[in-house]
Formats: C-alpha cells, structure tokens, sequence
C-alpha cells in the first residue's frame, strides 16, 4: 500500500461528486490505481442511521446494518476516485459486485475509522474493473471490511489476458434458488430519490427517469446497495458475519421483484416476478 | 394432562427505557419498541431460535397496520418463527391482562413458556382522517358508476383536510382521564400535597432503584436511552408544589402535571414459563404468577369513578386465597395519577365505601405506606399504556425475589392497575 492520506473530516459528497464530475472522458485503461488510502474519523448520525434501518427493512435499533458503513466510506470512494491520479472516470461506473466482512457489530455511539483504497485493476470482458476496498476500525480494533468492485464499460485492454478475471476477487455465484418466491416486493418510482437522500448516492441514474435515460437507462434504476441491503434483511443476517452480493440486470423503478430464499437461507436472490430468469442479484451469507 | 394447574413462573423481563411522548423513541412505531424489548429478553435469556408457545401483547395508540403487531414483532426476532404471536388490548391494562392470558395457559398445559408484553409510542402517534371525508372515500370507493363516483366527490368540503389525532378522552363522557380523576380526588378529600408527595416519592424511589443496579437486568439501552428520561430525582414535594393545576375546576384544582403521567413511549416483555420449561432451560424463576382478577365499573351512570376498577378487584382476588391486605410484602398501585393511589388507598381504608360500593362487611383494610411502590411507578418512569404492566410485573418478581433472598420465607405481592372504560387488573405475585 502506499501513502495514507488522512482528512480531518468526511469529505462534503455534493463537492466530492463535483470533483469526480471533471474526470469524465478519462479513459486511462492502462494506468495504474494509485496506492493511496484515505482515512477520516466519524461518527453516526442516529436519525440517518434511523431512516437507513427503516428504508432497507432493517429493524430499528442502535446497531449498524452490515451494509451501513459502505455509507460512510462512500464520500472517501467518491474523493479518491475524483483524484488527479485516478485512471478512470467515476460517472457511469457499475457495481458489479460486492462483499461486506461484519467482525463485530458496529453500534451508533462508537467512533469509526474509515479507511478506503482502490486496487486490482482487472480486464474485464466488457472493459476493466477496480476495487474499492474500504474497512472501519473502533479503538483500533477491525470491526468491518468491505470490498466493491466497479465496472468501467470500455474496450477491454488489447493485453486481457484473463478473459473473465471479475470473479477472481470474489468465488463464483452459487446457483439462484430455486422454487417459488418467498416475497414479492414493490418497489416505489421514488424508491432511487430516497435511498439518495439516505445514502447520498446521487448518481442519475437513480433518480428520475428523464436522468436515467439520459444516461442509457429506460426508467430509474435501484441502488444496489438498497437491493443489497434490503434482500440482507429479509433474510435477518444483520449481524456478525460475511455477505457477498453480484449485481446482475439491474432493477427499474417503479417495479416488483421477486425474493427467492435457499432453504438454508444463506442464499438469496432477487428475480422479476414475471420472468425468474432475468436475475437482479445473488446474495450469500455466512453468520461467524 | 395430571397436576393441573401448574404453577407459573416468572423467569424475568426486560423493557426499553421509557421516553416521554416526542424525545427520543420521536421516530420509533410501536413495532420497533416491542421488537427491541423482545430482542432484549430473547438476548438475556438465550431465546434464540426457540419456539414459544406463545407472545401475546399489544398497544393502545394503534395504527390500523398493526393489526398483527405482535406477531410481526415475533418475526424480525430471533425466536423460532413458529412461535405465534397474538395482540390484546385492554386499554392501561393491556400488559398484566396479556400476562393473565398466557399465564393461564401455561397453568392449563396448553403451552410450556410465553411472553407477556406491550407498547405504546403516543408520538407516532396513528393519525385517521376526519369522519366527513372518511365517508366520502368509503362512498366514493363503493361508487360503480361515473355519476356515483361525481355524487360522492361532490360531499368533499374544505372542513375535510383537518386530521383525527388520537386523543385519551373517555368516549362516553367526553371528559378526559385527568378530569375524571379530577372528579373521584375530590370526592375522597385527596389533598394538592398528599398528591406532590407520592409524586417526590415516586421519582426519588426510582432513581434510588437505578442508583443501586436493580434494573441493569430489567431494561436494555435503546435509541441512545439508557434509563427513562421522565425521572427527575431530584423532585421534590416543594418544587412539586409550585406547579400549576390542570385538572378539574379550577377553584378545587389539586392535580398538576407533576403529579399526573405524562405521555410516554416505550415497550416491555416479561417472559412466563413452567417449572419444567424453566428447569430445562436453566432458568431460576425471580417468582410465581399465582392469579389475576379483571374487573370493570359503571363510571358512566353509576356514580364509581373511572379509575376505581381496581379497587373491586383486588377484594374478590383476596377472597378467593383467603388473604388480607396485610399478608403482602410489597404493594404496587400504578400512578396513573397520584391521586389514583391516594383514592385507592382511601376506599380500602373505607368502612363506608367499602360496604357500600364493595359489598364487603367493612373496610378491606390499609397499607404499610413503605411497602408502596417501593422502586418508584409511573409518575417517575412515565407510562406507555400497554407497556404499563409488563414493566410494574417483571419489577416486582425481581423485588419480591431479592426479599426473599435476603429475609427468607415466602414473599407476596398485589399489584393494582387501572384502566380506561373504568376497568382494571389486579394480580398476585409470590416468591
């Protein structure tokens, strides 16, 4: 790893995303991520960590949801990947896939400190993908990791050698269970603003369709890290324990999808009610 | 099916700090109070995964959604998901009345543990439409054609936006609880300072009871409280005294806000369970749940007053075990107002009220006023209705226990609660 860069505060999201709005048209497939990892200290905000808990069907409590943190990190994933030396341009990343690492439940009083790096530059079969890889200590003690990785749709670099390698960071998808679906969830047109006005994601895509379209989508689309986060607490894995998520077709708003539960109710999968076979994502868990 | 009925113990409780109405449970439901308390006692006694035979609770301030409070509650826990969750309601009385019920069934052998509990939250509070507009969308949604659809829009008037908040006034007399207390304070000469001073009481003894640990097994933190936030010990029947009067007519007034509850949010669980059940888990009963008896009065023709149900409880469950107020240890009369205490207390000691309107041959009798709600009530704590009784139970198997523990024998107590509609429960506790 390489330097640390350690701000006083968590960086303002609205300036971060400014910033990450001028590196549009990068296209540095070649370059290198940059080792830098950036660290604040923070704490929760319990009427935002309120409207998170109830927006994503946790329970309401003074716990973290193991998807909560990713929140926090957030802003330092925007500002490292705003930074001169990011190869790649933030606007219209996709979030491929995703594992969260709870070491010990994260209450709302304790004071956290975040740290975020990007790393693992892959090719990818539709252009390359990148890491962000962040983690929280409390008293210096790990308590939660963290590993997001992005797509950036290009050409893949002439050089891929590996032709799938996104997967490498993260074990194979188990099969999407089968059977008839244990819910079926509306989800609501206003569904992207809300989860943005939580989570501070305000990427267009989620939130309007006239944004969406603009960038290539027919409708809003959900955040996946609410589909994430909702699918976890359907299946009551809010505590110790390590999730992993792969983000299939993404999930248009305003719309239902289908919970589909393994009977161990370690594997989870969202599905269109009307189509099983059109995936949204798969999701594992593992309670420590 | 032999040895009926069983005893029935009382393993333990556990309950959210109380909050006064719009602080900090602002922007919690009833259901995420009564999933806190059970993830409480579910946490404290190992109830993960298990299948009870039942959660019985409920909450007074309900939202239509609720229909299936408690059970939905049952199911963002950790407790076997076959374990059936049932809602009761019964006004202040919610929380002992559910107690009697799965108490019962666990006598009869029906099912081997449960728990008993409520909630209430009076800020998010359930808002309804107004009456006028309610008919408008009931007409409108039974409405087949255009012009049944056009009649019913044509009754909407501007009067119509104005919501229904919920209110604690008696539907029969429109008069609220406070002035119906107002109303029975002054029919038994209870005094402004007789009433301050069960306030001071009340507020002292429950900070004294957190002061020494007693509820660090009874309660778990929740939203950043750690104990209720409507305790003041440093009350005092002087500065009690300085409060203005709110109830009542003003040239009698006696009752003040210091000396009444306040509106409160909170949840409580208390879990009962069989000897076996109990053994098998490795769970040491704090105490028994001997009997309950639910009564109810005529405060709208009759001339009893709203909040005096207990008071005819409480005799017809002390004859049935051929007891007197005297074989108590400890007594808990919850302070719906203090002037409820002091009235209750009253009567018992009534020759008169007690022939007359009790039936009895003379007075029931009185009370060691030091064995009265020795760990504080519902003045101090603040009272979320349903949660009431779970609260005042779990506390006094914990009391009861730690008395027999340190002067041996065998401990008893009464607990009184009253509730809106002029009824109430009363409840014997042994240990």
């Amino acid at each position: 790893m390489g330097d640390l860069t350690v701000l006083p505060e968590p960086p303002s999201l609205p300036r971060e995303f400014a910033r990450a709005l001028l590196t549009f048209g990068r296209d540095g497939v070649d370059g290198e991520i940059p080792g830098t990892l950036v660290q604040t200290t923070t704490t929760v905000d319990r009427d935002r960590l309120m409207d998170h808990q109830r927006l994503c069907g946790f329970k309401v409590n003074d716990t973290l949801p193991p998807t909560y943190p990713h929140l926090l990190g957030f802003p330092l994933q925007v500002h490292l990947m705003g930074s001169a030396d990011f190869p790649l341009p933030m606007l219209g990343m996709v979030h491929v896939s995703n594992e969260i690492t709870v070491h010990r439940e994260l209450h709302v009083d304790d004071e956290l400190t975040l740290q975020v790096g990007a790393e693992a530059m892959r090719p990818h079969a539709k252009g390359v993908t990148v890491d962000l890889v962040a983690a929280v200590t409390v008293a210096g003690e790990l308590a939660w990791e963290s590993r997001s990785t992005y797509l950036h749709r290009c050409t893949p670099p002439s050089d891929a050698e590996d032709p799938d390698p996104v997967e490498a960071a993260m074990p194979e998808p188990p099969a999407v269970p089968a059977g008839p679906a244990a819910a079926v969830w509306k989800l609501p047109a206003d569904l992207g603003r809300r989860y943005a006005g939580v989570a501070g994601d305000i990427n267009p895509i989620h939130l309007h369709p006239w944004t969406a379209k603009a960038m290539g989508f027919p409708r809003a689309i959900a955040h996946g890290m609410w589909t994430y986060s909702r699918t976890l607490a359907a299946l009551g894995a809010d505590g110790i324990g390590t999730s992993r998520v792969w983000f299939r077709k993404p999930v248009l708003l305003p719309g239902r999808v289908a919970l589909h539960v393994a009977e161990d109710h370690r594997t989870a999968a969202l599905a269109s009610p009307k189509d099983p076979d059109r995936i949204h994502l798969v999701l594992t868990h593992q309670a420590l | 099916m032999t040895n009926m009925p069983r005893k029935v113990a009382i393993v333990g409780g556990n309950r959210t700090p109380f909050a006064r109405s719009n602080t900090a449970y602002r922007r919690a439901s009833n259901q995420d109070l009564l999933t806190a308390a059970l993830d409480g006692l579910i946490a404290r006694f190992g109830l993960a995964g298990k299948r009870l035979g039942q959660v019985t609770a409920g909450a007074v301030m309900k939202h239509s959604r609720d229909f299936n409070l408690t059970r939905e509650s049952v199911l963002a826990t950790a407790l076997d998901p076959a374990t059936p969750g049932i809602d009761i309601q019964m006004a202040c009385g919610t929380g002992l009345e559910a107690a009697t019920t799965v108490a019962n069934k666990i006598a009869l052998g029906q099912i081997d543990a449960g728990v008993a509990g409520g909630s209430d939250t009076t800020s998010d509070a359930p808002i309804a439409v107004n009456e006028g507009l309610r008919r408008v969308l009931l007409d409108l949604g039974a409405a087949k054609t255009a012009a049944q659809r056009a009649k019913a829009l044509a009754g909407l008037r501007p009067g119509h936006i104005s919501p229904v908040l919920p209110a604690t006034d008696e539907p029969r007399t429109g008069l609220s609880m406070g002035e119906h207390m107002a109303r029975t304070a002054l029919a038994f000469d209870v005094t402004r300072a007789e009433q301050d001073a069960i306030a001071a009481a009340s507020h002292q003894k429950l900070a004294a009871a957190y002061e020494r640990g007693f509820f660090d097994d009874l309660i778990t933190p929740y939203l950043g409280l750690t104990q209720d936030n409507n305790l003041r010990p440093d009350s005092n029947a002087e500065k009690l005294a300085g409060l203005r009067t709110v109830f009542g007519d003003p040239e009698t007034a006696t009752m003040t806000a210091g000396n009444s509850t306040p509106l409160t949010d909170g949840a409580s669980t208390v879990l009962l369970a069989s000897t076996e059940w109990a053994e098998e888990h490795n769970l040491d009963p704090l105490a028994w749940f001997v009997d309950a008896e639910t009564a109810a009065v005529d405060f709208v023709h009759g001339d009893e007053g709203l909040l005096m149900a207990p008071t005819h409880a409480v005799p017809r469950l002390l004859a049935r075990h051929d007891l007197g107020l005297d074989d108590f240890d400890r007594v808990e009369i919850h302070e719906a107002f203090a002037a409820t205490v002091a009235c209750t207390l009253k009567a018992w000691e009534s020759d008169t009220y007690c022939r007359d309107t009790l039936g009895l041959d003379g007075a029931l009798g009185s009370i060691d006023p030091e064995k009265i709600n020795v760990n504080g009530s519902s003045l101090a704590a603040g009272h979320p209705f349903a949660a009431t009784g779970g609260r005042i139970l779990a506390a006094t198997a914990k009391e009861l226990n730690e008395l027999k523990q340190r002067e041996g024998g065998t401990r008893r107590a009464l607990i009184s609660i009253c509730a809106a509609g002029g009824q109430g429960v009363a409840a014997i506790v042994e240990a």
